[in-house]
């Protein structure tokens, strides 16, 4: 039995030896075939173990298992290098310079005032405030009578108003010159409480310029119900102005007019992009005009039919083309409305 | 509006001048500053001096030896000014003086003739434009003092915003009033006292139309002179951004600046005995002192005397009985115009003045014979005019300050806060608002506030002197019902088209008459059935959209023309056709994709065609959840042989495909050109929760099958054929090829589609499937009269 002891001894000795000639899987698949497989020395070594002295056998088999377990180890070892050098070999001719662009599927882009819009109005949502749109073609009632401004107030005639040639001449219908008809719609078809924002598009009398457009976008926002307070349009409103414009934003309110608040407001933020101290962006002035809001005013509840003395509100509305305008640092507005792909692929 | 600091200095005492803090202020009260300079004299060491005597220069026959007197001294001077004799008094930059623009005046030799300094014009005193002649000053002033105290500077002029519905503060004197209530000190209104003289006025006023004109206030001022006015006055017109124009005109201008109300001065002479207030006739005409003949209106208000109309009422005087330089006599009115009818006069001319600026937003009735005998005194002080006794004064019926009942409790209803009744009262009484009762309170609201009406009015003052920004914050936050459904899907489909590669655009909601011609529309389609936009801005925005396809095809022809030529662009937005009481205004998509697709260094992009229009709509039906129709059309503006109807609930919602050539060329884009368009209130709905189906872990089965059938069959009606055949087993089925011509006989096509099986419960045999082939072959040729090719 110590021939087989040696022959054992000597295939354990030999196997790096043996290995080592082998430059090719191939090669070491025959190499595998010859030394562990079932023509094998090693195969032979284990079928003659029944011929073993019993005493021997526990032990013999034991070595034939180690040295099998080395050799096989070994093997595979070296098949493994064998097999990463082939494959590294085989890849190397399919290098591309990956720092080429990429094949990239067409990226498209929401319109920048689309974004802001949402982005604005989702504000007001985590506010839990209900969105509601309304129709652009609107008639004069909703737009100005509805709103304290009926047909010989003055500020009805100011505005630029585009009217169509549609419809009842007495109560014209025209395209809407602000959000706030929807004010009136909204209260009219819901009991306070109401917490709403009407994103839309917007219509005046304008020529298209770098810093006017006779169409634009507003976000209108109304809150009504009881115990509803001055307190709460500014709290609320400067709120919205940390959230869109960062924290840390300073506000103010000032005293303005509109037909259908009283109070009224005209609310300021600190620059987003001077924090105040006056740049370009702000107009060296240290402060955006960002909104005009107010305490919703008596007439206009008397209008939709709510008790103005049982419930109090407040509304606003803001510009959003201006506002994606001086985010961005767009400086003329034509950009918005000729969908020049240079332009609109900067848009995210 | 715009004023000065010491302007208005003359009317409050303000406890600080620091403009910064002042403007801040206003602002916090309402009137938010525009604009804001400071103007600083350009002189220094000029001396008031009187000319001693003037005589001719040896050497020059345009020079001239002025002698001046100041006070101390004289000193011979050489000028080339002819607008001064011996007497006046004028201003002397004696050398070492400094001008405008920094010049030092010196000693110098003028043709022979010495000359210590100058006497100066206004260019060269930086006061004003005129080089004519030097300036000439009014004899009331000290020989041998500075000149400088005679020039209101330094000062700062502040350009405020005035909301419309404060017309008092239209004013110097009215934004004093503010400064003065925000402070706690008295406001000064002018004292004003008329020194009449001579007969009194034969002038006799008749207001034939009361509800047009409360008020109307005539006093005739004799002899002005008509001259410059005084430099002060000047300078402060000047600096507000007013042109003096003579003695006459600058007081009625300066009188509308400082108390509001606007003032009109005719030359009494060229105007009959009787003034009447009326509605102007019907083809009566007035040419307004800006030269334009106007027809009038039967509703606008005219003064007139017995034959014609003198001005349009409120809004502007006529030319005819204009003060010029032969006016000797001058009739002063001043009015209460209803500020409906200014409004819509103004309106209707298109004629925006000062005075219908002001009146239309309401002046104060009570306000009138006060700015009557401002603007007499001025032309007494000034023009050296003499005001007649009596002022006309045709007020028939009295308007009366009013009360508004104001519970004290409106101020926390509505601000959140409770503020003193001492503090409310306090605020009201500094306005000048009478205030009586303790709760409510009982304030009487003077007649120039025409703002103020309701106890919600009250309230806003008081705010408005707390300091908005002194109020409490807090946050006001809803039940909310989150992002509508509606609102969630219209933000999903335009994802989906942002996703596939489009570029949302926008487009203004009208279009032109052209663009309709231009999509080739025939005469009966319903897009052709616009609603006008009256009187548009331009022809080309003379029309609602009835469609988005012009808006759209105009900006891929504008990158086009830009040289971007690969364009693929969609643009969501309201379509307006005739409805009910109002227009229908539904939601429509449009999209257009032009020039190839993305392509790179590694391949090439694909020229876009029909199937893209398809293949961007399956894509968003399939995310929306939408169930369709694609029925082979030929719509108006499409490629006749490369459009689709989309059919949703039995309905056409539009059309998917090519741009007709012609149409392509008439927008300015080239080549073969994907479009669409739907209206998209279908896909908006909810469409309720989809229900998952399971998925078969067997191996699937695989065959094709190839179909010859007419040409005009359409592909949609072998595919419904066969999964309406085909049973649940059916996994997939898809078109692999398509062609027609030989092996092919004329007029055939063949469609070759591949059909994968699958069971969830077994692998299905080939036994089993042969049925259902053969199910196929027969459904499909029954319903089109295709023959199996194959399969």
């Amino acid at each position: 039995m110590s021939d087989l002891r040696e022959q054992l001894a000597r295939i354990e000795g030999e196997i790096d030896e043996r290995l080592a000639t082998a430059t090719t899987v191939a090669d070491v698949d025959a190499l595998e075939a010859e030394t562990v497989g079932r023509k094998s020395a090693l195969a032979d070594a284990r079928r003659g173990l029944g011929q073993a002295p019993q005493e021997e056998r526990r032990e013999l088999g034991a070595l034939i298992n180690s040295v099998a377990d080395f050799v096989g180890a070994r093997i595979a070892e070296r098949r493994r290098v064998l097999a990463d050098a082939e494959v590294a070999e085989s890849l190397a001719g399919d290098r591309i310079d990956m720092t080429l662009p990429g094949r990239r599927p067409a990226r498209g882009s929401h319109h920048l005032v689309t974004e802001t819009l949402d982005e604005m109005t989702d504000i007001f949502v985590a506010l839990g405030y209900d969105i509601a749109v309304g129709p652009e073609a609107e008639t004069a009632w909703y737009n100005f009578t509805a709103l304290n401004m009926p047909p010989d107030h003055p500020a009805r005639a100011e505005t630029d108003t585009l009217y169509l040639d549609y419809g009842n001449p007495d109560d014209g219908v025209l395209l809407r010159t602000h959000t706030s008809p929807m004010q009136a719609r909204y209260m009219q078809q819901h009991e306070p409480p109401v917490y709403v924002v009407v994103p839309g598009r917007v219509f005046r009398r304008d020529a298209l310029d770098p810093t006017h457009s006779p169409v634009f976008h507003q976000l209108e926002g109304l809150a009504v119900g009881e115990g509803i307070t001055f307190a709460d349009l500014k709290g609320t409103l400067a709120a919205f102005a940390d959230r869109f414009f960062g924290a840390g934003r300073q506000v103010k309110f000032l005293p303005s007019y509109f037909p259908f608040t009283e109070p009224s407001a005209e609310m300021a933020v600190t620059c987003f992009s001077c924090d105040g101290s006056g740049c370009r962006i702000c107009g060296h002035q240290g402060w955006i005009e960002l909104l005009g809001c107010g305490m919703v005013d008596p007439a206009v509840f008397d209008h939709v039919g709510y008790d103005p003395s049982a419930v109090t509100g407040f509304a606003f509305g803001m510009g959003v083309d201006r506002f994606a305008m001086v985010r961005h640092g767009i400086s003329d507005l034509r950009h918005f409305f000729e969908g020049d792909v240079r332009v609109l692929r900067q848009f995210r | 509006m715009k004023f000065t600091l010491n302007w208005i200095k003359e009317y409050v005492d303000l406890p600080t001048v620091d403009p910064d803090v002042i403007s801040d202020v206003l602002a916090g009260l309402g009137f938010a500053t525009e604009s804001m300079h400071s103007i600083e004299p350009q002189f220094r060491g000029v001396v008031v001096a009187r000319v001693a005597s003037v005589a001719k220069h040896p050497d020059a026959d345009r020079l001239r030896i002025v002698r001046l007197d100041d006070g101390t001294a004289e000193t011979e001077v050489v000028c080339g000014a002819w607008n001064f004799e011996a007497e006046a008094v004028v201003a002397w930059a004696q050398p070492g003086s400094v001008l405008a623009g920094g010049l030092e005046v010196g000693e110098r030799e003028i043709r022979g003739v010495n000359s210590p300094g100058m006497v100066a014009s206004e260019r060269e005193l930086g006061l004003g434009e005129d080089h004519e002649g030097i300036l000439v000053l009014d004899g009331d002033v000290e020989i041998g003092s500075d000149f400088g105290h005679l020039v209101p500077y330094p000062d700062t002029v502040i350009d405020v915003e005035v909301n419309p519905n404060r017309p008092d503060c239209m004013s110097v004197l009215g934004l004093a009033r503010e400064l003065a209530a925000y402070y706690g000190v008295e406001v000064r209104p002018p004292e004003i006292s008329v020194p009449e003289s001579g007969a009194p006025t034969e002038v006799t006023v008749a207001i034939k139309d009361g509800e047009g004109c409360p008020r109307f206030v005539a006093r005739e001022v004799r002899g002005v002179t008509i001259g410059p006015s005084p430099l002060w006055l000047r300078l402060r017109l000047e600096a507000v951004g007013v042109r003096s124009i003579n003695s006459v005109v600058d007081a009625t201008n300066f009188a509308m600046l400082e108390l509001g109300h606007p003032t009109h001065a005719f030359d009494r002479d060229l105007l009959g005995e009787e003034v009447v207030v009326r509605r102007a006739q019907g083809g009566e005409t007035l040419r307004t002192l800006d030269g334009t003949e106007r027809e009038l209106d039967p509703t606008d208000m005219v003064v007139a005397d017995g034959s014609r109309a003198v001005a349009l009422a409120g809004v502007m005087g006529g030319e005819d009985t204009e003060v010029n330089d032969n006016t000797v006599n001058v009739l002063v009115e001043a009015a209460y115009w209803d500020p409906a009818s200014i409004l819509f006069t103004a309106a209707r001319h298109g004629l925006h003045s000062e005075a219908s600026s002001r009146f239309q937003r309401g002046a104060d009735p009570n306000g009138a014979r006060n700015a009557a005998d401002r603007v007499a005194m001025l032309l007494g002080a000034h023009a050296s005019g003499a005001p007649a006794p009596d002022a006309v004064d045709a007020y028939p019926k009295l308007i009366d300050p009013w009360a508004v009942e104001f519970p004290i409790s409106e101020v926390e209803r509505v601000t959140g806060t409770a503020l003193d009744r001492e503090e409310i009262v306090g605020h009201l009484e500094s306005l000048g608002f009478g205030v009586a009762g303790t709760d409510p309170l009982i304030v009487t609201i003077p007649t120039r506030r025409p703002d103020v009406t309701r106890a919600v009015d009250l309230v806003e003052e008081v705010a408005r002197l707390h300091g908005y920004d002194n109020f409490p914050d807090s946050v006001a936050t809803g039940p909310g019902s989150g992002i509508p459904v509606s609102e969630q899907r219209y933000r999903q489909l335009r994802q989906v088209m942002v996703g596939a590669g489009f570029h949302e655009t926008m487009s203004f909601s009208f279009i032109g008459q052209q663009d309709l011609d231009r999509l080739a529309l025939p005469s009966d389609d319903p897009r052709r059935r616009g609603i006008d936009v009256i009187r548009p801005l331009r022809e080309e925005e003379g029309v609602m959209r009835t469609t988005l396809l012009p808006g759209l095809l105009k900006a891929a022809a504008n990158n086009v023309s830009r040289r971007v030529l690969n364009a693929a662009l969609f643009e969501t937005g309201k379509v307006f056709l005739p409805g009910g009481t109002l227009p229908q205004q539904p939601e429509a998509l449009a999209f257009v994709a032009s020039g190839a697709t993305a392509g790179s260094w590694i391949s090439e992009g694909r020229a876009r065609d029909a199937l893209d229009a398809t293949g961007i709509w399956e894509v968003l039906a399939g995310a929306m959840g939408v169930d369709y129709e694609l029925r082979q059309s030929s719509p108006p503006a499409f490629h006749p042989q490369r459009a689709v109807d989309v059919v949703v609930d039995g309905e056409v919602i539009g059309s998917l495909g090519e741009l007709h050539p012609n149409v392509a060329v008439a927008f300015g884009l080239e080549g073969r050109v994907a479009v669409g368009e739907v209206i998209i209130d279908s896909l908006l709905a909810d469409p309720g929760l989809w229900q998952f189906r399971e998925v078969s872990v067997f191996p699937p089965v695989i065959f094709d099958m190839a179909f010859e059938l007419p040409a005009e069959s359409p592909a949609s009606q072998v595919l419904s054929e066969i999964e309406a055949t085909a049973g649940e087993v059916l996994e997939e089925v898809v078109v692999f090829d398509e062609f027609s011509g030989p092996p092919l006989a004329e007029g055939k096509k063949s469609i070759a589609v591949r059909l994968s099986f699958r069971a969830l419960d077994r692998t299905l045999t080939d036994a089993e499937l042969a049925p259902i082939r053969d199910a196929i072959s027969a459904a499909v040729a029954a319903a089109t009269g295709a023959k199996l090719r194959s399969g």
